[in-house]
């Protein structure tokens, strides 16, 4: 396979890309939307992308939602879409302590009701859901009442996120056959209305620094995200396109799962940074240059209204 | 001194005598070394008195920012230390507070995240910092006021840390002349019973993945802690010994500065650790390594009383 090249796609190459795939993965925020505005024309790629006959799947690692309510967020938009074709890190965070570590027992999660959702759908129960402040001494933080059970601690996007939680976390992982779970590592979270706060890599590392082990990190550019959707839809990669707007998460997952690699520019990355990717020659870093880039995904829309 | 080939020596007796004969100010870290939480090492009170009454200058270089200096005077006369000033105690918080005054003359206010011990030394200090107070009700992580002056954010313990403080924090870093700083590097700090608490370390990772800004970190390994000490006090480093029991910041601290380091048995690092920097091969871990090595400071108890 060619190293990708980092090609604008125009013209007559649009229509030979299409062709040459039978189903395309969107990442969302910065592709088919920013916070709770869709980006103009997506909703039409999609749904016409549907209507000739492709498939489409929606990948990202946003934990904060449940399948349904991305599902929710898609109609309300214009999308036409299914539960069933979105991949968020909650769901996908479920199906990886279900079906890789295979958890037996409860799991001590930092996170979203969303997440708690998603892992109880699977069977899993867990705990630590919610606001908790500090209380008591220092000495007692230590000897917090911990729950026997507990066979994992989950971190995901948290508003709640605190010193106890973060204490809790650490007396779970001082256990070393816990298993230590992290939803994503992206800095910054997109908000509704444009605006940012700190994203879940921020509590992933506190976690990781104060315990001084790694978490399995679950969402892109891990390869379990794609695996997931592979393995209920058969997907073949070679006939597959990903789109997204980051280099290091999107454009990265493409490329280590042998996708083809679209960038769009309406969210994170830049063309500079990828073509500072690719002239680099560093192997850490050509995996981050898509095949092709758009300024906005919506300039797919000629060729598949021709 | 570079190249130094140190040898990890474990000496006693006759041997120790020599050491401190040679040596004019002799530097102690606390938690491990002259107590674990509420109780002394043995031999400790006795160790510091002998060494002022042979004309000593004996120092105290903590890096655990939880209490101001004052109530570390008291804790060192309810555990048996007779005659310790205010003076000879260098915590990072207090020279956080002396560096923001001093170094880095901040003209405007600091933004906190740290526990009461922080807090306390900046007011010693004169340093301004933003009012540590309850948000209004309709303030959330979505929509937050923001101090006007603030110059400098400061990170440290704080058990009363949240997503709130790490998002406001965030905000005032993206001003690249807002200065960054931590107390303390520590991921984590022992309490009594071999249970461990999280340090300063696991919150400013927070910060430095949500502003993709690194900190400069006050506390050990860092040079300025003795930079602070040596700026009120004339030291001559050849004749200046670093005595700890944590390798990676107290050993290495040493080292930064020029001196001669001892690891005591009594807290975190073990002689194996010490053995293992020794014998490996790549030549950053040489600093890692002690001069010399005793289970116990009381141990000088016998090289003194001759």
């Amino acid at each position: 396979m060619a190293a990708s090249k980092c090609t604008r796609l125009t013209g007559s190459l649009v229509k030979q890309l299409l062709d040459s795939v039978d189903s395309v993965l969107f990442d969302c925020d910065g592709v088919i939307w920013r916070g709770d505005q869709a980006i103009p024309g997506a909703s039409d790629v999609i749904n016409l992308l549907k209507k000739n006959g492709k498939r489409v799947f929606f990948v990202t690692n946003n934990s904060t939602k449940t399948r349904k309510m991305y599902a929710d967020k898609l109609a309300m938009l214009g999308f036409n879409a299914s539960e069933e074709e979105v991949f968020g890190t909650a769901y996908c965070s479920a199906m990886y302590l279900k079906t890789v570590p295979k958890i037996q027992g409860k799991v001590y999660l930092i996170g979203s009701n969303a997440m708690r959702q998603e892992i109880e759908n699977v069977g899993i129960q867990t705990i630590g859901v919610g606001p908790d402040p500090i209380s008591g001494a220092q000495t007692d933080w230590a000897n917090v009442s911990l729950d026997p059970e507990v066979k994992a601690v989950v971190v995901g996007f948290d508003e709640h996120f605190s010193y106890m939680k973060l204490n809790k976390a650490l007396q779970y992982l001082c256990n070393p056959s816990c298993l230590f779970v992290g939803t994503n590592t992206d800095t910054r979270l997109p908000l509704e209305g444009g605006k940012a706060v700190p994203g879940t890599g921020c509590l992933v590392r506190a976690v990781e620094t104060a315990a001084q082990r790694p978490a399995d990190v679950v969402g892109k550019p891990s390869n379990f995200m794609f695996d997931c959707v592979a393995k209920q839809f058969s997907l073949d990669p070679a006939r597959s396109l990903m789109v997204g707007d980051r280099l290091d998460t999107d454009i990265m997952l493409g490329t280590n799962c042998g996708l083809k690699t679209l960038l769009t520019l309406t969210g994170v990355s830049t063309v500079a940074e990828a073509e500072d990717h690719l002239k680099s020659g560093c192997p850490n870093r050509t995996g981050m240059v898509p095949d092709y880039y758009v300024d906005t995904i919506a300039e797919l829309l000629p060729a598949l209204q021709g | 001194m570079a190249g130094k080939a140190r040898g990890c020596h474990k000496i006693r007796g006759a041997q120790i005598r020599d050491l401190l004969d040679s040596k004019h100010n002799i530097l102690f870290d606390c938690d491990g070394v002259i107590w674990n939480g509420e109780i002394v090492v043995a031999g400790a009170p006795e160790v510091v008195t002998l060494l002022k009454q042979q004309g000593k200058r004996v120092f105290f270089v903590t890096n655990n920012c939880t209490r101001p200096r004052e109530n570390y005077v008291q804790k060192f006369s309810r555990l048996g230390f007779t005659d310790v000033a205010e003076e000879e105690i260098f915590s990072s918080a207090y020279c956080s507070a002396a560096y923001l005054r001093d170094v880095a003359k901040v003209q405007g206010k600091v933004f906190v995240i740290g526990c009461h011990g922080v807090q306390k030394e900046l007011q010693d200090a004169g340093v301004p910092t933003v009012e540590d107070v309850s948000d209004a009700p309709d303030v959330s992580i979505y929509n937050f006021p923001l101090e006007p002056d603030v110059k400098a954010v400061l990170v440290g313990y704080d058990e009363r840390f949240t997503f709130m403080k790490l998002a406001k924090a965030c905000c005032y870093l993206r001003n690249s002349e807002c200065l960054f700083l931590a107390t303390d590097p520590d991921p984590w700090h022992p309490l009594r019973g071999g249970r461990i608490t999280p340090g300063s370390g696991s919150l400013t990772a927070a910060l430095e993945t949500a502003s993709s800004r690194k900190a400069t970190v006050i506390g050990k390994p860092s040079r300025f802690m003795y930079e602070c000490i040596a700026s009120q006090f004339d030291l001559d480093p050849e004749r200046s010994l670093m005595i700890g029991d944590r390798l990676e910041t107290d050993i290495l601290f040493g080292a930064n500065c020029g001196l001669d380091t001892m690891l005591t048995l009594t807290g975190v690092s073990t002689l194996e650790e010490a053995q293992e920097y020794r014998d490996s091969e790549a030549p950053e871990k040489k600093d890692f390594v002690p001069d010399y090595v005793v289970d116990t400071i009381g141990d000088f108890l016998e090289a003194l009383e001759d």
